[in-house]
This record gives C-alpha cells, sequence and structure tokens, in this order.
C-alpha cells in the first residue's frame, strides 16, 4: 500500500470555484494510464470546482488572476485550477 | 448545379447552424449494401492506401456526388467548390486510444492558398465519412461545438479531457460529418470489438460569395441575428462570448456576400418587468 497523488484538472467558466465546470481531466497516480476523451461518459463529475472540494479535493493550484488576455492569438476554454487527492493505492 | 442538388441546398437555420456549432451532418441515401461493401471493400485493403484511398475503393467516389452531399457543399462553399487531393483513411482497431483535441495541421500542402485559421469564413472543411454505425464505445470522433471560431492552445489541450458540452458523433451507416477545418476535434478510444472506419476528405473554396449559395430567405435576416448573438453551442468563458458573436456574424457576412447581415441598433430590452422570485 503507497500513499499516491490523484490530479484532477477542472476547468471553470470563471475563475470563481462555484462557476459552472466547463471540462475535467482525471490524472490516475496509475502507471500506463493517460487522459482520454471518455466518449460514454454522461457529464462530467462535479458540476463545479467546489462541489469537488465539498467531496474531498484540495485545490493546488488556481487559474491566473490576469483571466483572458484580450486579443490573443490562441484561446483556452475555461480557467483552470488543478486539485488533489492523496489516497491509498494497493500497487 | 443540377436542379437535383439544389433541392438539397441547405436553408438559413442550417448554414447558421454551423456558423454556431461548426458542423453538420448529411445522410446521403444509397442502396442497402452500399455503406456494408465499402467497409468490406477497406477491411480488405493491405495497407493504408493513403490520397489513393478512391482507387483502392472506387465506390468512394460515388458518396461525394450524391445530390445531397453537393447540395451542402455548395451551400458553405460555393457551388464552384473543390476535393483537395489529399484524404486518409483511419483505421481505428479495438484497443486504439484517445487522441487530444486538436484543430487539424495547417502545415499541409494540399491547402491551396496556404491559409492559416480562419475563424469569420469558411474556406474550407473537412468531410468525415462512416461507413458502420459507430456506437459510443467503437472510438467515435468527438468534438467541441463553437470551437471554430478560436486557436487552440495545444499545450494546455493536453491537459483537458471531457469537455461538458462535447459532441460524441454516434452516427449511423453512410453518415457524413461535414466540419469547418478549425473545429476543436478528437478520435476517442476504441473499447469495443470491431475496427471503426473513417475516411476523411477535405474540400477547399474556390471563389467569394457575391449571393448566398444556399436558400435564403432575406425575411428570417432578424431572427437569424439574434440566434447569431444568443445562441449557445458549448459553455466558455464571458470574455470569449462578444468575440465569439461578432466572428458569427463577420463568418455569416462573408458567406452571403450581398446578403450581410447589417448590425443596427434595435430595443431589445423594452417589454414586460421581471416578476418578484416566489
Amino acid at each position: 500500500m503507497a500513499i499516491k497523488q490523484r490530479l484532477l484538472y477542472l476547468s471553470g467558466q470563471s475563475m470563481d470555484p462555484r462557476s459552472p465546470a466547463i471540462s475535467q481531466a482525471l490524472h490516475e497516480p496509475i502507471e500506463g494510464t493517460i487522459v482520454e476523451i471518455d466518449p460514454t461518459a454522461k457529464g462530467l463529475d462535479y458540476a463545479t470546482v467546489h462541489d469537488a472540494v465539498v467531496d474531498g479535493w484540495r485545490i493546488v493550484h488556481f487559474p491566473d488572476q490576469r483571466g483572458s488576455v484580450y486579443d490573443s492569438d490562441v484561446e483556452v476554454i475555461g480557467f483552470q485550477f488543478i486539485l488533489e487527492k492523496l489516497e491509498e493505492f494497493n500497487d | 448545379m443540377t436542379s437535383s442538388e439544389t433541392g438539397y441546398l441547405l436553408n438559413d437555420d442550417q448554414v447558421a447552424d454551423f456558423i454556431i456549432n461548426g458542423y453538420h451532418i448529411v445522410k446521403p441515401s444509397f442502396s442497402k449494401n452500399f455503406h456494408s461493401d465499402v467497409y468490406t471493400a477497406l477491411e480488405g485493403l493491405p495497407t493504408n492506401p493513403g490520397d489513393a484511398v478512391n482507387d483502392a475503393v472506387p465506390a468512394l467516389d460515388q458518396i461525394y456526388t450524391h445530390p445531397s452531399v453537393v447540395g451542402a457543399l455548395s451551400s458553405l462553399l460555393g457551388s464552384d467548390y473543390t476535393m483537395a487531393e489529399h484524404r486518409h483513411c483511419h483505421r481505428n482497431h479495438p484497443g486504439t486510444r484517445s487522441q487530444m483535441w486538436h484543430q487539424d495541421n495547417l502545415n499541409i500542402p494540399m491547402l491551396e492558398d496556404g491559409h492559416g485559421r480562419v475563424p469569420d469564413h469558411v474556406r474550407s472543411v473537412l468531410v468525415m465519412y462512416y461507413p458502420q454505425n459507430v456506437e459510443a464505445n467503437m472510438g467515435p470522433t468527438a468534438l467541441i461545438p463553437g470551437s471554430h471560431l478560436f486557436t487552440s492552445a495545444p499545450d494546455r489541450n493536453a491537459s483537458q479531457g471531457n469537455f461538458r458540452d462535447q459532441i460524441i458523433a454516434t452516427v449511423d451507416a453512410g453518415s457524413l460529418l461535414i466540419l469547418h477545418y478549425d473545429i476543436w476535434h478528437a478520435g476517442t478510444a476504441n473499447t469495443s470489438d470491431k475496427v471503426r472506419y473513417m475516411v476523411k476528405y477535405l474540400f477547399e473554396r474556390k471563389s467569394e460569395s457575391e449571393d448566398p449559395s444556399w436558400n435564403h430567405d432575406s425575411s428570417q435576416d432578424t431572427r437569424i441575428l439574434d440566434r447569431l448573438e444568443k445562441d449557445e453551442a458549448a459553455a466558455l468563458q464571458r470574455s470569449l462570448v462578444s468575440k465569439r458573436n461578432y466572428l458569427r456574424t463577420k463568418m455569416w457576412n462573408n458567406l452571403a456576400g450581398s446578403a450581410r447581415l447589417e448590425y443596427e441598433y434595435r430595443d431589445k430590452w423594452a417589454g414586460a418587468w421581471p416578476q418578484p422570485v416566489k
């Protein structure tokens, strides 16, 4: 048994953790796993970042408070929060 | 264009849908076994024929001359559109992993004018043909509606998985998915025991529009402009919404030529007072 870090990338519609979540990616600490689009998923696991916090996830990275750069050459959809959960894994 | 093809031109709402969402699905009708025969022919190919896939499977030529396909492409690209030399047969076998979200490469010489991203026009479209039913576990194409209006940052997309409003193209055999070239999309994981084929083509605009190349009804202009301002494709941050709306209208006007929509002030707020929340 080992304590490992699970990472959840959740993008919100604004920098408010209670704003609707737009996208998610779960990075599991298991060798060989990759982040994939799941075409069979029914929506996201959490409606907001706050819902994930209520479920025990801890925010370890907040989106850049400067927000979107006006007239930028590239766009990123959503404001990305990174959350972690430390859990026991049976390797 | 033949009268048969004219009957398959898109209407104003279908063109607005394409501008808003970045995709349109066509289902040309063929004989019962047509698509399964194409599937069998693709299965029999010893190697990937690349751009020569139509030489290897000549039945594919029939799909792109079908009036419903010609009508849709003429509506979006003008009736003098051309098929690019580049095409690709994607064989998504059981166990294939998901791609990352991406916009297709601009660095392909087959794009005749070598254009960059075009968020305010339809200069080229991808057309994806599926010869078999595509179920959710067979590696369907995923796309983010409305994303064709924005230039993605590939490094950031690497850390994004499912989007709340993503579209998973689970389609019937013989369906064609017409995509704005710049839409963010990805092939997904095939966890089934079936091979999923998709043959991708690229079509290009050859001339600018003088008039709408679809079945246009100017009496709908106000309603269409309202849709371009208000219809949601996928959730975005507020800072991108005004840019989105501007690009939608500009795209419509580039397609419509002389029938451009005019931005005129109109009072959108007069009417009943809001009611108290009970």
